[in-house]
């Protein structure tokens, strides 16, 4: 597989995102753009309070009101409806709520306006209650139950692993070092604010347009809430518009999407919702809070021994996919460097705050940035340099790590050395100027958190050598499509633009279960690859009949189908195309694939090789402290990535850009800020996202593994940016002050108190 | 957001007698970007808005040589002073505060006038002004009239404006040789960022260029209204600035502060900063003044 990038006409290539243009132009339609006539506009009421009883709700002066259609509240919302993998969170709540964010009752309207003014006019009752807003002191004995008929707000989860034995490697450590380290809320961002438009055609099959990274996995969703309103054997389509960005905030079916549903039904007309700024702020979810609890622990010669961490999850109030992250934290705890002997206990827990849900990176940021900080902690401890530590530990190629993942290729070397050149390339040491670095350890092959980690794909041929592509796969942004527009043009010798990629519509497209855990251009990748074969066999089948010549003797480049070294043996391939079709018993070439790739689900005591392969990368950062003020500036940037083979260099770099201004904003000024469970900072003002101007310059070198799995020896490269972002500049602000922040994020206020407590 | 007509005067007069017309429900507007998103936010709701974008006489700028009085109108831009070479050159502290505000995009339509009127404490273009002695024109039904720019200011979305007043523009007095300033707004972000404070200082030296003659430090955020540290001010005139006197004025100034936490940022910073910035600047004024001179 191992190919010369010299070797490709198409992978490799740094083409545009196929969609720029479009976007560029605003031609681009998002669910804001979407009207279907007749359509009426959905809004939802939030509660007033972050816990209370709910005693009474009064409609009457809602309903009243001329435009309005339909006023629902829990009342209408069937008992069963319950959204989230837990089922503890119902689209509507009836008599209590639980967090500000609580849908208390909605509104569909003949203009958003009426909308808004409806929701104004209903009164609702409510009878405060005390909540309870810090996971740990949620977990005391006598805390308030977040949900009643739960004896306890920690969720019945079983995120725990002892691999070898922690206690007697403890006994044999030359050193121990141990703290614990917080991380906070920070959510994603998307510029393109949430929304669903749902319609009932008149035989009750529904249609939802809705912003989502899992179209098929909504599907389903939507068909249990179909059924439960009574519509059984009933179809589902579901529609992606162009998405504004997901990084995870839609791997979940929301509350939104099922009350327009709900107001749909009822209203017998389309219902459109969409977030505003405050609503996508305060009624999406955030990255799950962590506290960390770890001990880490190496020999004399600074080899690692032990890694025992034990962390609580600060939930919120209902459960989404944020309460699997455990899982996906077991990976780097698991399994970033050499270490034989791990135990991980994670609990997550209820409280009154909003509640948390999959983020770029799925856990890992948390965990890594406990792992990156203390690792450095105890590397100085024994004296031994930092990046030589990381060394002395580094994982390497074929080996199986304790939780059983089996490292295949890995790059991880290769980019510790880069990161060492830039970081020891600079003069020497001015005073508040620091180094620091960081590394990770992620996916690369899919993840089998699902029953099938598989994605479909179904291609077509025209007369004119032009190729449709239905995918499974999802953009949001990513480039999705260039991907498997580049990998199916490489295969069929065509260009980029040859091949229309159609990812948008249930309809039309094969079964996937979602743009998650960096693994469309693995999985979905794969995909477009098995299809392209297939007809490329077929083709050549054809051609060997053509020009008389074994099949394996045809090749494909520049839209021409020919034998090498015969000139008479080359024609061009919409030709080909033509007369494969226009011929007695002619022929259309399509074909259809699914991939799954060869990785397991979780094993007793959570054993498995989770991925077919894993991607590694090494973070490296220059910070200068202004020791007056506690401010850090990042003067420079290096995140090294082992990527198997960079099928678009462009949009790699974009993805790690992405994703390390992502982290640094993790790092160092973003933050949901919630009093007793109440957002106080919905809006871009306040929430402190980094702007182009505190883009720093990000050099972004990438090794090419070519691992066999993947697509052109791909590995994913979604997630990775920002998963060492955070401690890798911990690590250099140690190292240009000596203080050591343990919370994130990193404020100006957290560095100077800190200084200010070590020089007395 | 509530619908609006919008109203296109020429004259001040004629944006006086619109208002009149429409008494209560109208409101003025420069570059509306403060108030469009207090109306796209629900807090306003103007049946009028009446911009004064095409009264000429109020976006101009100018300096009159002869006296070295500099004019400001109160619709000059944020991004028209960014541009002029004549404020990079002799006014350093306004360039300092207008260079910093929000985005390219907020500069180009945003005017000094709007930041005044809407007195919130972050302003950054009020600090510049105050420490420049600057003195608002003001125009109302009644005629003329003007004040000290730091009497603005009564609370936060408050000033002295009486109902219908324009303000028409700001004059900056000439200023004495030997003057150097400079603003700082410290935030967490690069753009789009209020002031979690805001610090303007100047300083005048006698010609031994030592002795300061004249001294202004102007704090944003510091208390509900832009303020001036007196105290600190008062140290600093008569004697010869250096590194120490301003360390300690630095600490006055602090102490004078009325600073508050809050969800932006908490108090004990808030002053912190104020103590380590007025150092800064006052230094930043010493070299303006040295490179001048
Ligand atoms: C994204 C964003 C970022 C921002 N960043 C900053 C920042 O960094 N620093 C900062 O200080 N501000 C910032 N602002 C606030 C705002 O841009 C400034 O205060 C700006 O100078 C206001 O001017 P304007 O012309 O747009 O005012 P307008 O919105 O037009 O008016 C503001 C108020 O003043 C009144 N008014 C305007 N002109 C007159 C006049 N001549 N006479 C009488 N009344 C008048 C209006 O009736 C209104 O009450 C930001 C705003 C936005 C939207």
């Amino acid at each position: 597989m191992s190919k010369n990038n010299s070797e490709f006409s198409v992978v490799g290539k740094r083409i545009p995102k196929l969609d720029a243009a479009q976007k560029a132009m605003g031609r681009a339609e998002y669910i804001q753009d979407i009207k279907i006539p007749g359509m009426l506009y959905g809004k939802i009421l939030y509660s007033k309070y972050a816990s209370a009883k709910i005693i009474k709700i009064d409609i009457s002066k809602a309903m009243a009101l001329p435009g309005v259609h339909v006023v629902l509240t829990g009342e209408d919302v069937p008992k069963k409806m319950k959204m989230g993998f837990y089922k503890d969170n119902p689209p509507i709540k009836k008599d209590k709520v639980c967090s500000f964010r609580d849908e208390v009752a909605a509104v569909a309207a003949i203009s958003p306006e009426i909308a808004k003014k409806a929701l104004d006019l209903i009164e609702i009752e409510y009878e405060e209650q005390i909540g309870i807003f810090d996971p740990e002191k949620a977990m005391e004995k006598d805390a308030p139950l977040v949900h009643e008929h739960t004896k306890s707000n920690v969720l019945k989860l079983p995120w725990n692993i002892h691999y070898g034995d922690v206690e007697k490697a403890e006994k044999e450590s030359a050193f121990v070092v141990e703290d614990r380290f917080t991380t906070t809320g920070v959510t994603h961002c998307c510029m393109g604010t949430s929304g669903a438009l749902a319609l009932f055609d008149a035989t009750e099959n529904l249609t939802v347009y809705t912003n989502t990274q899992i179209p098929s996995l909504a599907q389903k969703d939507f068909l249990e809430t179909l059924k439960i309103l009574g519509l059984e054997n009933k179809r589902v389509r579901v529609i992606k518009p162009i998405i504004g960005g997901g990084f995870g905030s839609k791997l979940d079916t929301y509350a939104y999407e099922h009350i327009a549903i709900l107001l749909a039904y009822k209203c017998r007309k389309p219902v459109k919702i969409v977030f505003d700024r405050v609503e996508e702020f305060k009624a999406t979810s955030t990255r799950q809070p962590t506290v960390t609890y770890i001990r880490q622990g190496c020999d004399k010669n600074g080899k690692l021994t032990f890694r025992d961490i034990r962390m609580i999850l600060d939930n919120g109030a209902y459960t989404s996919w944020g309460a699997t992250t455990p899982t996906v934290m077991m990976m780097p705890i698991s399994s970033l460097y050499r270490v034989k002997n791990i135990r991980y206990n994670a609990k997550c827990v209820y409280t009154n705050n909003t509640y948390s849900q999959a983020m770029r990176g799925y856990g890992n940021p948390q965990a890594t940035f406990a792992i990156e900080s203390n690792i450095d902690m105890l590397a100085e401890k024994a004296g031994i340099d930092p990046i030589e530590f990381r060394r002395i530990n580094q994982n390497v190629p074929n080996e199986t790590t304790p939780q059983g993942f089996k490292i295949t290729t890995c790059g991880l070397a290769e980019c510790i050395n880069e990161v060492e050149k830039e970081l020891k390339s600079g003069i020497a040491k001015e005073k508040g100027v620091g180094v620091g670095m960081a590394s990770l350890i992620h996916v690369g092959g899919g993840a089998r958190i699902y029953k099938s980690d598989g994605c479909g794909a179904i291609l077509k041929m025209d007369d004119y050598g032009k190729v449709d592509i239905f995918t499974g796969g999802t953009d949001m942004g990513q480039g999705m499509d260039n991907i498997t527009a580049q990998i199916v043009a490489e295969e069929l010798g065509l260009l980029a633009e040859d091949i229309n990629v159609v990812h948008s519509d249930t309809d039309i497209c094969p079964w996937d279960v979602g743009a998650h855990a960096s693994r469309s251009t693995f999985v979905a990748g794969n995909a477009a690859l098995g299809a392209a074969k297939k007809v490329k066999q077929k083709i050549q089948e054809f051609a060997s009949k053509l020009f008389d010549v074994p099949a394996e003797e045809i090749k494909f480049k520049n839209k021409l189908v020919f034998v090498p070294g015969d000139q008479e043996k080359s024609m061009p391939i919409d030709k080909l195309l033509r007369k494969a079709h226009f011929s007695k018993n002619g022929t259309m070439l399509m074909a259809d694939y699914f991939y799954d790739p060869d990785n397991e689900s979780f094993g007793k005591d959570f054993k498995c090789n989770l991925s077919a392969t894993y991607t590694f990368g090494v973070h490296g950062v220059k910070v200068n402290v202004d020791e007056e003020t506690g401010k850090v500036e990042v003067l420079d940037y290096i995140a090294a990535h082992d990527v198997g083979q960079a099928i678009n260099p462009l949009l790699l770099e974009g993805q790690v850009y992405g994703g390390v201004l992502m982290g640094l904003g993790y790092a160092l000024t973003e933050e949901v800020v919630q009093k007793n469970g109440e957002n106080m900072n919905a809006n871009f003002r306040d929430y402190k996202l980094f702007t182009a101007k505190d883009a720093v310059n990000i050099k972004a070198p990438v090794f090419e593994t070519a691992d066999e799995a993947g697509p052109f020896g791909a590995k994913g490269i979604g997630e990775p940016g920002c998963v060492p972002t955070a401690p890798a500049v911990a690590n250099a602000i140690y190292d240009a002050v000596g203080v050591r922040i343990k919370d994130l994020p990193i404020t100006p206020e957290k560095v100077l108190a800190a200084l200010k407590e070590k020089n007395g | 957001m509530k619908a609006f007509k919008y109203l296109s005067p020429t004259t001040v007069e004629e944006a006086i007698a619109f208002h009149d017309q429409h008494s209560e429900t109208a409101k003025y507007i420069g570059g509306g970007t403060d108030v469009i998103v207090k109306v796209k936010e629900g807090w306003l709701e103007p049946d009028y808005l009446i911009s004064l974008k095409k009264i000429g006489e109020m976006s101009e700028l100018h300096k009159n040589d002869a006296t070295g009085e500099l004019s400001i109108g109160a619709m000059v831009t944020h991004a028209t002073l960014e541009k002029s070479l004549m404020i990079q050159n002799e006014y350093p502290i306004i360039y300092d505060a207008v260079s910093n505000i929000g985005s390219l995009q907020v500069r180009n339509v945003g005017t000094i006038g709007g930041n005044l009127i809407n007195a919130v404490p972050s302003a950054d273009g009020a600090i510049p002004l105050i420490a420049l002695d600057g003195i608002a024109l003001l125009h109302g039904p009644d005629g003329e009239r003007s004040c000290e720019v730091k009497d603005l200011f009564i609370a936060p979305y408050k000033t002295i404006l009486k109902p219908r007043e324009i303000l028409k523009k700001i004059t900056i007095p000439p200023q004495a040789p030997h003057t150097g300033s400079a603003y700082i707004k410290f935030g967490r972000r690069a753009a789009m960022e209020l002031p979690l404070i805001g610090i303007g200082v100047l300083l005048s030296l006698g010609d031994d260029l030592q002795t300061c003659t004249r001294a202004r430090i102007c704090l944003g955020v510091a208390a509900p209204t832009p303020m001036r540290a007196f105290n600190a001010e008062n140290l600093l005139v008569g004697k010869k600035i250096d590194k120490k006197i301003l360390i300690e004025a630095g600490k006055i100034a602090a102490n004078e502060s009325k600073v508050r936490d809050s969800v932006r940022g908490k108090a004990w910073h808030r002053k912190e900063m104020i103590r380590v910035q007025v150092r800064r600047m006052g230094l930043k004024c010493l070299e303006i003044i040295k490179n001048n001179s």
